[in-house]
């Protein structure tokens, strides 16, 4: 008898799918693949679960089905529904050694994205106040990182200057309307900070057109438009100013911005003395003193205490009903997304997912992301 | 009652019409450098019980030891360089206003890389403000100079008049090369470092505490292609010599004002839009 590790030295294998991500009704194949071993001296046990659910109907498996191990080197089954699915082989050798190997894969149900898909105009209508054509973004990664010059100069002398492609947005199309709240959903890496950045105009599209109409103002976040050394009224002003903001416009609205945050007292203290909501507080005062045409919010407002959050969030409310406001928010909390917005676009690994009405695609987003 | 009047006005538009509330571009980049400079001179004096004083103390001791140690060996060898320890500070604020606007120009597209990811800023305006600060600091090591010249009866003639004209083309200069530096540390951060030796061979090269007529022949003619020649000689006419500079001291700096500023703008332009991929 050998033991466990000598033997998993010996041998390892994977798991193979046709598919990381397929629509419903579609079959799914899984495979077996083996190696340092002959794959006919093996049994398998195939599995899936949705959803991490191992309620009846949720999981099955061939071992559960028909009482014993396969010889099958592959499987296919049809997904019952929609979903996040979680696939496990078992491989045992002849002396009973196993190994377990799980893969995700996501099924999705083309019914409820196709209904979701938007027409679009080709010339956005008066109301639209930011419109994104067909924007794809392309960075190009090196495929080593040069930071200094002679790694660049030794590495262009040689001819070994590459670079690898890589498509963080993918022909995004949508349109957002005046005083609409437009919400960007999608898990980390998703794209949408990418999408953002465009939007905000400090990243230029690789192809597509995003034609912004009107003043943003986003939330600045700690260590960018804020100085530590500086007291709040002081980083008020410099705020403000990166703002756009109108000097006197500043003056005239200072008391409010103060009364606001509720930092009275605090208004002649470094800001290094004050903790990150409160930071978070000022730049949310200061960015929605006046009714921009266009206000960002990211993750910069979870910083704050719940009592505040719910302050920013009748505020952002108050300027959606004022119909002036556009409010684009982006967050991967999707219950913020679900109070604020009436609208949402999802992007998933770069590709517009969905977009529709808050509820139909925070659904299906919930369904396919948890 | 015009007082009331007015605060009724106020008190309708406490909804802000979006118009009011922002600067037109131009106007906007011109009070962000404002701010921006208002930050740094906060932030350079905040806590520092002499403050300002600084500004003033540093040349002054500078100047000092220097002069201490290399006056007798200038006076013998040249009789004409005047009074050798206004020579020596007028040489050397004007060198530190253009290693301080370029050095910290250069940092400063790194340093407003969080601000610069989120909001859609002129980004010529953080060099520009560097350039500014450090013309700002000069003004104020003014004053060490003026202890000088009242320390050694050395009074200004109308040609002090024309001072702001060599300081403000040293600016252009400066911006030129904070532009490009900036553009290129983003790239390449080792152009930080390298830079440092550039300032402190270029200080060697320039005559501060030495004058032209102890250099070879050779040497003189080279001079001519160091911009921070060019600069401190038209400052020490005006200041220490009392003279018209010569033309080719002129067209000297205002060539190489021009030169600086034209590739700083077409590198900086150039390559602006791809910062964001590399800060």
């Amino acid at each position: 008898m050998t033991d466990r590790l000598e033997n998993s030295g010996k041998w390892g294998g994977y798991l193979e799918v046709s598919a990381e991500e397929i629509t419903l009704g579609e079959p799914l194949t899984m495979s077996a693949v083996v190696f340092g071993a002959p794959i006919e001296g093996f049994t398998y046990n195939y599995g899936w679960s949705r959803n991490g659910s191992w309620e009846p109907g949720e999981w099955e498996t061939t071992f559960a089905r028909t009482g014993a191990r396969t010889r099958q080197t592959s499987y296919t089954f049809t997904p019952p529904k929609a979903g996040k699915y979680m696939l496990y082989l078992d491989f045992v050798d002849e002396n009973g050694l196993q190994l377990t190997i799980q893969r995700p894969v996501t099924v999705i149900d083309a019914e409820i994205m196709r209904a979701d898909t938007e027409e679009l105009p080709d010339v956005p209508g008066d109301d639209v106040i930011i419109s994104v054509r067909d924007v794809s973004m392309i960075f190009n990664m090196a495929s080593e990182q040069f930071n200094s010059l002679k790694e660049y100069a030794i590495a262009l002398a040689r001819g070994e200057l590459r670079f690898k492609e890589f498509r963080a947005l993918n022909h995004i199309n949508f349109d957002i309307r005046r005083g609409e709240s437009f919400g960007l959903v999608g898990t980390n890496g998703s794209g949408k900070s990418t999408m953002l950045k465009i939007i905000a105009g400090v990243l230029d599209a690789s192809e597509g057109s995003c034609t912004v109409r009107g003043t943003i103002a986003p939330l600045i976040e700690l260590g960018a438009g804020f100085d530590m050394e500086l007291t709040a009224a002081e980083n008020i002003y410099l705020n403000g100013s990166l703002l756009g903001y109108r000097k006197e416009f500043i003056d005239e609205h200072f008391d409010d911005i103060v009364a606001f945050a509720e930092l009275e007292e605090f208004m002649d203290m470094p800001l290094k003395n004050y903790s990150s909501g409160m930071v978070a507080r000022i730049a949310f005062a200061v960015a929605t003193i006046t009714e921009p045409d266009i206000l960002i919010v990211d993750e910069t407002l979870s910083v704050g205490d719940f009592l505040f959050q719910r302050k920013c969030e009748q505020r952002i409310q108050e300027l959606v009903d004022s119909k002036n406001v556009t409010v684009l928010l982006v967050s991967h909390s999707i219950e913020l997304v679900e109070r604020i917005c009436q609208r949402v676009c999802w992007i998933e690994k770069g590709q517009q997912r969905m977009i529709g009405p808050v509820d139909k695609v925070c659904a299906a987003y919930k369904s396919l992301s948890e | 009652m015009a007082k009331e009047i007015e605060q009724s006005l106020t008190g309708e538009a406490m909804a802000p019409a979006a118009s009011d509330a922002w600067y037109p571009t131009r106007q906007r980049d011109v009070y962000i450098i404002r701010q921006l400079v208002t930050r740094d001179f906060k932030l350079k004096y905040r806590r520092s019980t002499l403050g300002v004083a600084w500004s003033v103390l540093n040349p002054l001791l500078m100047m000092a030891v220097m002069a201490a140690v290399f006056s007798q060996f200038m006076a013998q060898r040249d009789p004409t360089i005047g009074n050798y320890p206004l020579y020596l500070i007028l040489g050397n604020t004007a060198f530190t206003l253009m290693n301080d606007a370029t050095s910290q120009g250069m940092r400063s597209i790194i340093d407003a890389s969080s601000l610069l990811k989120k909001v859609k800023i002129n980004r010529y305006v953080f060099p520009v403000q560097k350039v500014l600060f450090a013309v700002l600091n000069y003004v104020f090591s003014l004053v060490a100079v003026a202890i000088v010249m009242l320390f050694f009866h050395v009074l200004p003639t109308a040609h002090a008049l024309l001072l702001p004209v060599p300081v403000a083309l040293l600016a252009v200069f400066c911006i030129g090369l904070a532009l490009l530096l900036s553009t290129a540390s983003v790239f390449f951060r080792d152009v930080i470092h390298l830079w440092s030796v550039v300032i402190t061979a270029w200080t060697y090269a320039t005559p501060l505490f030495y004058s032209t007529n102890i250099l070879p022949a050779w040497m003189v003619r080279l001079e001519l292609f160091n911009p921070m020649y060019h600069y401190v000689t038209f400052i020490r006419d005006v200041m220490l010599w009392h003279q018209l500079p010569a033309l080719s001291t002129v067209l000297g700096c205002i060539v190489c004002a021009a030169i600086s500023l034209a590739i700083g703008i077409v590198v900086f332009r150039k390559n602006e839009r791809k910062f964001i991929l590399y800060i």
